[in-house]
């Protein structure tokens, strides 16, 4: 049984009746079992998936109208609902908690006929880009168990780039989604804001942050866009995009294309393999038809200031609601005064995500606002206009995914700024409500190096495209497992 | 430049205890300290976009009902109440 197959492969596969969705699932836990004690992608697996997969091949049987899925596994980033699991956002707070409904993304993919695997690990309610701040170990990059595979989407990324799952969804607020596909060599999207409803992703900063797939091929991140997007009356900011198709004609082509490559993103602090791979990938574009020039965009400068105020201040707000007393761990309230008892609680909280409500309690606060949050929403205004900009003199942009390689787990935990600065070349997008992907590029010194490609808002389908054209051109050596 | 006070009096105020002072106070610290890179962005006249959503957008408000009992899944509660600590 080949593990390594795309989604649209293995979809193809049970259609064509070749493998079953038992015998695939099955094996596919089997080999979680045998490599997630070293790379621990997982915070759960789910017991009943061969049960499930096992009905899934009854219907197919038994000629029933089937999901677009066939039973595929898939790995769920553990912020996201799914009704009678545990939902923990990696986090000591939730350690417990289980979810009363389904997200609308799992309602979706449920309806379609995926299987959940299981729930994948992240940095501490999605605040980091190593999984390293989650509560309960960090995950390992599979191309080196040494080195972080990137977050806060980290156990995502590691599962599909370990084939313990065939695609994954992950959550995108600074680039959770985009960074550790880099690292750990798979595709990840972050789609323009709306694109996907968030209901039943736990809040972490509602403005800017959006639920995205992670798969082996861009053609699968289509197949999934296809399949999680639209409309949803739960969730108010999401988009009508008409049901668009993101897979018919992703192999469009980029001829005649204009790219801009944003100078402040290929400057001071991007290591020179990550340089060289993205000047590799521009002339490949350019090869391909593309035209591609650079451009400035002086307020990305501020950017990952503008975005850490932002989302700090939203984080605060939205975890006002973690105080012990609707849900949250087994701490009996009796004997204990009001404001004490919910200080008392609130120690659960890991570092990261205590310093990040502390930050969100100060920058907007009486005084400080004027500096901080009201400085950094100008600058996001500033940007998106320049940004806009920018699109109206080019169909895309591209930088590289991460100005760097992934580091070793334990390098650079104690220096919060330098961690920051990581985000440099994703937050953009973030803040600007574009969509961007992550195509694995290149592989230097054993560690992967991705591209991100950016498309103005709604131009999804483009994106997907551009993405598309640019995979072709690499051959990629396989994940050493 | 922020002062350890400044940031003692808002984690008290957002109920969170900042015993461990090198991890809540000298790097939160460090990391507000970072955002003074915002002054030199030139953005005081820049108006703040807002997203707009109509009326009209948005579901109905009426009541939705769940097929289980919620209260039941809380940690702490008394008939149909939540169950809290006392006020002082």
């Amino acid at each position: 049984m080949n593990l390594k197959i795309s989604a649209l492969e293995y979809v193809q596969e049970v259609q064509n009746g070749n493998i079953s969705a038992e015998d695939f699932v099955s094996k596919t836990l089997e080999h979680i079992q045998t490599v997630d004690d070293k790379l621990h992608a997982f915070l759960s697996v789910n017991e009943k998936a061969i049960e499930q997969a096992r009905l899934i091949d009854k219907k197919i049987k038994s000629g029933d109208k089937v999901g677009a899925c066939f039973g595929m596994p898939i790995s769920i980033k553990d912020n996201l609902c799914i009704k009678d699991n545990l939902t923990t956002c990696a986090s000591k707070m939730l350690e417990h908690f289980v979810a009363p409904y389904d997200a609308t993304v799992i309602t979706k993919l449920k309806q379609q006929d995926a299987i959940f695997v299981g729930k994948a690990n992240l940095d501490e309610f999605a605040m980091g880009l190593s999984t390293e701040f989650s509560a309960f170990g960090p995950s390992k990059n599979p191309w080196n168990t040494e080195y972080v595979p990137g977050g806060s989407s980290g156990g995502s990324a590691v599962s599909v780039s370990a084939f313990e799952c065939v695609a994954s969804l992950g959550s995108d607020t600074g680039g959770s989604v985009r960074n550790p596909a880099s690292f750990c060599s798979v595709v990840g999207y972050k789609p323009t804001y709306g694109l996907i409803s968030r209901y039943g992703l736990i809040s972490y900063a509602n403005s800017i942050e959006q639920i995205g797939p992670l798969t082996r091929t861009v053609k699968d991140s289509a197949f999934m866009l296809n399949l999680i997007s639209g409309l949803d009356t739960n969730d108010n900011t999401t988009i009508d995009n008409k049901n668009e198709d993101y897979l018919s004609g992703i192999d469009s082509g980029i001829e005649g294309k204009k790219i801009g490559i944003i100078t402040e993103m290929i400057g001071d602090g991007v290591d020179p393999s990550v340089l060289s791979a993205t000047k590799d990938a521009i002339s490949k574009l350019e090869s391909l038809g593309a035209t591609c020039e650079e451009i400035s965009i002086d307020m990305i400068k501020y950017s990952v200031a503008s975005y850490y105020t932002i989302t700090a201040t939203e984080a605060g707000s939205n975890l006002a609601r973690y105080d012990n007393l609707r849900y949250g761990y087994e701490f009996p309230v009796e004997g204990y005064e009001f404001n004490s008892y919910i200080s008392k609680a609130r120690q659960k909280f890991g570092p990261e995500v205590t310093r990040r409500m502390i930050i969100g309690g100060f920058v907007p606060s009486a005084g400080h606002a004027g500096k901080y949050f009201l400085k950094a929403m100008k600058v996001k205004s500033k940007l998106t206009k320049e940004i806009n900009e920018a699109f109206k003199k080019f169909d895309l942009l591209i930088a590289p995914t991460v100005p760097i390689l992934p580091f070793k787990i334990g390098e650079k935990i104690n220096d919060p700024v330098s961690l920051f600065l990581i985000d440099i070349n994703t937050v953009t997008a973030n803040l600007t409500g574009k969509p961007a992907v992550s195509i694995p590029y290149a592989i230097s010194n054993g560690l992967p190096i991705g591209i991100q490609l950016f498309a103005n808002s709604n131009q999804d389908k483009l994106l997907l495209q551009a993405a598309y054209a640019l995979e072709q051109t690499v051959k990629l050596p396989e994940v050493p497992i | 430049m922020v002062t350890e006070e400044e940031i003692t009096h808002v984690s008290k105020l957002m109920k969170i205890d900042v015993d461990d002072h090198a991890e809540y106070i000298d790097k939160v610290q460090a990391m507000i300290n970072y955002f003074d890179i915002l002054d030199s962005a030139g953005v005081e006249s820049e108006e703040i976009s807002m997203q707009e959503i109509p009326i009209s957008n948005l579901r109905e408000d009426e009541y939705v009902p769940f097929d289980e009992k919620l209260i039941e899944k809380l940690n702490n509660y008394k008939g149909t109440y939540v169950r809290a600590p006392k006020m002082s």
